[in-house]
């Protein structure tokens, strides 16, 4: 019984850290209607920055947030603005903008297999003042980095959330989401608003690859597992809600985790593609979803 | 069939000759590694076409093809392995396993917007390759999990689709790429490839039409992943060793995705253009640099990827047939030229 209160806990706090990765998807699909593929390897991007960063001066880990988080929100806002924009603004008109769905699994490609070029295939650790600490409550273990990165994620998203209900940017960008041409009338720069919100969606993945580094391993395909999960998550909660993508991810964690108690870890790894499809056709909003947005 | 001999004769000729010259190829080209190459070229480029009739002419982006080509594959295996049935046959069973498989995935997600669908047939692409690595066995099947399975080696016959040499495999995938290019043209001229059209365009305007666009991406996904599932069974006797990460799984899916939008999506030449362009480019990368630096040939296609969509979304075959048309009017243009030039001078 213990043991499955452990793994229900370790559960949310791996799934808050999805649920952040898929924040930063959500957000990009709510603004651009585009389901941005190298979220993943913008968050590996972002891990080795991390890695390196660590690796270079010996500070803290989490000193890494203010600089790796600003890199990745540059990064992603001029991704979007020099490669993914003018194929998005040729495709403007189109209901399903299937090519700038595929640029971005180009870009995928390219990141991943650039990184695969330059740092080769081994897995990388880092060793840093928290690794490896051990947090222990009833009997039950905790690893400490996790549990300082769901908390960093949980802060993250309520920020974000407060962010987009009440500051100028944030409503110019629900705006946008909502609808482009009434928010262009009302003085809204689109093509401004994609490159922040891209960027925005980006940065997360950058809080992500900082709280993840502490205790998970750096190598060029890691996004892929944390893409698909992203995916899983984001169809779980619903394209473009943002408390739907922190639940989705929670739920994936507990899964996940609560799962491998029962089966072996790939057994469950099946168990969530199960219920992505279930969901996607009993439900296909997922649980917080516009209905406009399928 | 009638509309096909309406071309233009030039154009006749041009594709009788080329026809003419992949035929004789084999008794030229005696290297077996380089038939191979040219094999693997003419392989995408039906695998390719398969996935055109979802992705190019139903209007959204399947990323999970290899699913269909996997159960083609290991259908086949399995029945021949277990139980000595030909390949031919085994061939057929994988091919409507993998089109009921298509419908059941179909029927739901094909009302959806394109970007469920994409993510629905990865889940379905991924989700297949983890169930095959972890299943040992099904049945009486054994499928041996990530090891895969290696082919038991007959003697060289057309009933065991095993052959010594390499001539025996180019001849059956060109007939068969052949005729997927044949249903392809009869596709995109009939009522059927006329309604996909409009439903992948303008599928609410299509819908108050009375076309019934679900039903028709239906018919298209159905007959894609039928014939990608015999592409399947084709790369399993070519290579006589088939495992989850080569016939299943994300990187195959997205290689052929990326060949159709690279070639030209929706157009008939357009794979078979990008299979050309691209698959020398992992063919020869992997031989020449594949050792010191792994994944080059990946990083290429993304680039190429990126930048054929900034300026030929419509992919590599526009440009072509640009410059086709050019040299094919350009005698015409000539020869109107010099008819009404003596005849001014005449008055």
């Amino acid at each position: 019984m213990l043991g499955i209160i452990e793994a229900l806990i370790n559960g949310v706090l791996m799934g808050s850290i999805y649920g952040l990765t898929a924040v930063g998807l959500t957000m990009i699909f709510g603004v651009m209607k585009v389901i941005n593929f190298a979220h993943g390897s913008i968050l590996m991007v972002g891990m080795f920055a991390t890695y390196w960063f660590i690796k270079l001066t010996g500070l803290n880990p989490y000193l890494a947030i203010p600089v790796v988080v600003p890199l990745l929100y540059y990064f992603g806002y001029y991704l979007q603005s020099w490669v993914i924009r003018p194929i998005f603004e040729a495709e403007k008109d189109v209901r399903e903008p299937i090519t700038v769905i595929i640029v971005t699994t180009g870009i995928w490609y390219v990141l991943d297999n650039l990184s695969l070029l330059f740092f080769g295939a081994e897995y990388r650790v880092i060793k840093t003042s928290v690794t490896g600490k051990i947090f222990e409550f009833y009997d039950m273990y905790f690893l400490l980095p996790k549990i300082i990165g769901a908390g960093i994620t949980v802060l993250c998203a309520l920020y974000l959330y407060w962010f987009l209900k009440h500051s100028k940017m944030g409503k110019a960008i629900r705006a946008t989401s909502l609808d482009r041409e009434a928010a262009s009338l009302m003085g809204i720069k689109q093509s401004k608003i994609y490159n922040i919100a891209f960027g925005m969606g980006c940065a997360c993945c950058g809080m992500a690859a900082c709280v993840l580094v502490p205790f998970y391993y750096v190598y060029p395909t890691v996004g892929v597992p944390f893409d698909i999960k992203a995916f899983i998550i984001v169809v779980l909660g619903g394209l473009g809600s943002i408390p739907g993508a922190i639940i989705g991810g929670i739920i994936v964690g507990i899964i996940e985790n609560v799962g491998a108690q029962f089966m072996a870890a790939t057994w469950t790894e099946l168990l969530l593609y199960g219920v992505f499809l279930f969901v996607l056709l009993v439900k296909p909003s997922g649980l917080f979803g516009m209905k406009q947005d399928f | 069939m009638k509309q096909l001999l309406n071309q233009k004769p030039i154009i006749l000729l041009i594709s009788a000759l080329l026809i003419g010259a992949l035929l004789i190829l084999p008794l030229v080209v005696t290297n077996p590694s380089l038939m191979q190459i040219f094999i693997l070229i003419i392989l995408y480029a039906y695998f390719t076409s398969t996935w055109n009739f979802v992705g190019g002419f139903a209007g959204v982006l399947p990323l999970g093809h290899s699913a269909f080509i996997g159960i083609g594959a290991y259908t086949s295996t399995v029945l021949f392995q277990t139980y000595g049935i030909s390949p031919w046959f085994g061939m057929l069973v994988g091919g409507l396993l993998a089109a009921l498989v298509g419908i059941i995935i179909g029927l739901p997600t094909l009302k959806l917007r394109g970007a469920y669908f994409a993510l629905a047939t990865i889940a379905v692409g991924e989700g297949l390759r983890v169930l095959v690595e972890n299943v040992k066995e099904v049945g009486p099947f054994k499928l041996n999990g990530p090891s895969g399975i290696s082919l038991p080696l007959t003697e060289s016959a057309f009933m065991n689709f095993q052959f010594d040499s390499k001539a025996p495999y180019y001849y059956i995938i060109l007939i068969m790429l052949l005729i997927v290019l044949l249903l392809t043209y009869f596709m995109m001229n009939s009522k059927v490839g006329y309604y996909l059209a409009a439903g992948g365009e303008e599928p609410e305007a299509a819908e108050a039409l009375g076309i019934k666009v679900a039903r028709y991406k239906l018919i298209a996904m159905l007959v894609s992943c039928f014939l990608a599932a015999l592409g399947g069974t084709f790369y399993a006797q070519l290579m006589l060793y088939i495992y989850p990460k080569s016939i299943l799984g994300l990187d195959l899916s997205f290689e052929i995705a990326f060949i159709a939008l690279i070639g030209g999506r929706g157009t008939i030449l357009g794979p078979v253009l990008g299979a050309l362009l691209l698959r020398p480019v992992s063919d020869l990368t992997r031989i020449y640099l594949g050792s010191s630096l792994p994944g080059l040939h990946l990083v290429i296609f993304g680039l190429v990827l990126i930048v054929v969509m900034r300026y030929y979304p419509k992919g590599l075959v526009e440009p072509v047939k640009q410059l086709l048309e050019r040299f094919i009017h350009k005698p015409a243009r000539d020869k109107a030229n010099n008819q009404s030039n003596p005849s001014s001078r005449q008055e």
